[in-house]
């Protein structure tokens, strides 16, 4: 299943997305440059607040430690200088999670929310408007138990049948930003996993030609990142007849 | 860069103030020398060693503090009883036993930096995100390494069957009465960077000193009784030795600047002042396996930037690994 993207749900936040993959839906809301508290001010930069809701209850340290991860990779992200002394707020709320009937690890299902939360967090800003300095483009892989074979974007049953699991994001020129691996694996099953979600994510951003109907029929992953980002480009502009 | 000591004598700053006022450059004014060197002395690659001191809580079962420069950590193992009576809702029968420890939560790490441990965690103040995350990337990593098996934590008794007459030679039945909970509380008492792989260093070290007494069934009087021979009581047996080592980048790149301009270094261990300036970084955890030769590695986190590649990654294992 090709993850989907849902731009502006939410239509009093100043960016908002949903994003779907085969395991989570993710609600993102962003605001911003907003009034910082006197405390998180900083004087060269915009700070970064990110709050994650989970799908039941209310958060705690598993909440803070993925909060943490995405405002690190957000402020690699974001221009964070060009508007100093203001707030940033990432608000997201996970609204679909694995179903209870498979048993998931919790602590592999944890970094499991993690590229959902990357992508939907990071189309929530592009639809706010903020400056960026780079995209990003997140994938999940994990390696089955038996050692061999890399799954990427798995169902509920590999996840719960793995020996290790992946997250990673990269930019456009493919470099890696975002890291997060748990479970049991050797370097060389990383570099597999390196590789492959590598690969994932350049076609995620592939430029569409002017063939893409012709591209999508032979089996080939669309771009679907880029496909979201450009018709949200075209909405944007569409109010001075640009594109 | 500006360097104050190259300016007009009357503008010099002294190498503390420079510190104070731009941390950046003073990092990088040491860095850029044909043999980097970091401001606290160490080459780029150069951990702090860290001291260990176990057993020195009388109070609980195992124990440790570690000193790293000058971040230091307390870490302290209580054992509780959890009766199998009192849990409410029993894993079933077919859940594989690594995920149990899990399950019931048998291992409960805290860590606590408002201890006034440094400037910015006020005592008496409510655990904020670092050490939040800290506490949770301690369980994590606790369960990722399947440090125990639930067998060392597990209290058995071997039941044996009523006498009846349909099956009179019935197998005497071995049913676990309760589990030893493992409280592990983590107190920073002195935070200068890199309280990730000392907090774990600490739960390492206390693991290692903890003793679980002698403890069983009593059937008469329907519950779980302690030894207090000290003789009779024993250490945990650990499954590996995992070690966790952290790795900050220093770059001069700058959305204002060309992308090929900016320099970076990798600083292993980094202090509190460095881990001010450097936005990304990078944790491994790395277990030897039984025979030695490879290493598994159980947690590998990476963000805030793009330094660090899938060279960049491999580097750091190999240079840890045993």
């Amino acid at each position: 299943m090709s993850p989907e993207l849902t731009n502006h749900p939410l239509i009093r936040a100043d960016g908002s997305a949903t994003h779907t993959t085969s395991l989570f839906t993710i609600l993102a809301a962003v605001n911003g440059p907003i009034e910082v508290q006197r405390r998180d001010e900083l004087p060269e930069e915009a700070a970064i607040e990110v709050n994650i809701r989970p799908c039941a209850g209310i958060g705690g340290p598993r909440e803070r430690w993925l909060e943490s991860v995405l405002a690190a990779l957000l402020k690699s992200v974001l221009l964070v200088h060009a508007h100093p002394r203001t707030l940033m707020q990432v608000t997201l709320q996970v609204l679909k999670e694995p179903s209870s009937g498979v048993r998931v690890r919790r602590r592999l299902g944890d970094v499991a929310v993690l590229p959902a939360l990357v992508n939907a967090a990071f189309a929530a800003c592009v639809d706010a408007g903020l400056p960026l300095g780079r995209t990003v483009v997140a994938g999940l892989a994990v390696v089955r138990e038996d050692g061999d074979g890399v799954v990427v974007d798995p169902d509920e049953k590999a996840l719960a049948g793995c020996r290790s699991v992946h997250a990673m994001g990269f930019d456009a020129q493919g470099e890696l930003l975002l890291n997060e691996s748990g479970g049991q694996f050797e370097l060389r099953q990383w570099q597999d996993v390196f590789e492959v979600l590598k690969t994932t994510a350049a076609v995620a951003i592939a430029p569409t030609g002017e063939d893409e109907a012709m591209m999508n029929g032979d089996g080939t992953p669309a771009p679907w990142l880029r496909q979201a980002l450009e018709g949200n480009a075209r909405e944007a502009g569409a109010w001075r007849g640009v594109g | 860069m500006a360097n104050g000591a190259n300016q007009s004598p009357g503008l010099s700053l002294s190498r503390d103030t420079f510190a104070k006022l731009t941390p950046g450059p003073f990092l990088h004014a040491h860095l850029k020398q044909a043999q980097p060197t970091r401001p606290n002395g160490r080459l780029p690659h150069e951990f702090r060693t860290p001291t260990v001191n176990t057993g020195s809580l009388t109070h609980s079962n195992g124990s440790a503090v570690v000193r790293a420069g000058d971040t230091a950590v307390v870490c302290g193992v209580r054992a509780e009883l959890l009766r199998a009576s009192d849990i409410p809702h029993p894993p079933s029968e077919d859940i594989h036993p690594d995920d149990l420890v899990e399950e019931l939560g048998l291992l409960v790490p805290n860590v606590e930096l408002s201890t006034g441990c440094s400037p910015s965690h006020l005592p008496g103040n409510p655990p904020g995100t670092l050490a939040q995350s800290l506490s949770y990337r301690v369980w994590s990593t606790l369960l990722n390494s399947r440090i125990l098996d639930v067998s060392t934590l597990a209290i058995r008794h071997t039941e044996l069957q009523p006498e009846d007459e349909e099956v009179p030679d019935a197998e005497p039945r071995v049913v676990v009465k309760g589990y030893w909970v493992l409280y592990i509380d983590i107190l920073c008492i002195c935070l200068d960077g890199n309280a990730s792989d000392t907090v774990w260093l600490a739960v390492m070290a206390a693991f290692r000193d903890t003793v679980l007494p002698r403890a069983w069934w009593d059937a008469d009087q329907e519950r779980i009784l302690c030894s207090s021979r000290l003789a009779e009581a024993k250490s945990l047996k650990l499954n590996c030795l995992p070690v966790a080592s952290t790795f900050a980048v220093f770059s001069t790149a700058s959305p204002l600047k060309d992308r090929a301009e900016a320099e970076s270094w990798v600083l292993a261990d980094p202090d509190g002042a460095e881990e001010g300036v450097c936005e990304e970084a990078m944790t491994v955890v790395i277990a030897a396996t039984g025979d030695g030769a490879t290493a598994t590695l159980l947690s590998l986190e990476k963000s805030g930037g793009s330094v660090i590649g899938e060279a960049g990654v491999a580097e750091p294992i190999e240079y840890s690994a045993p």
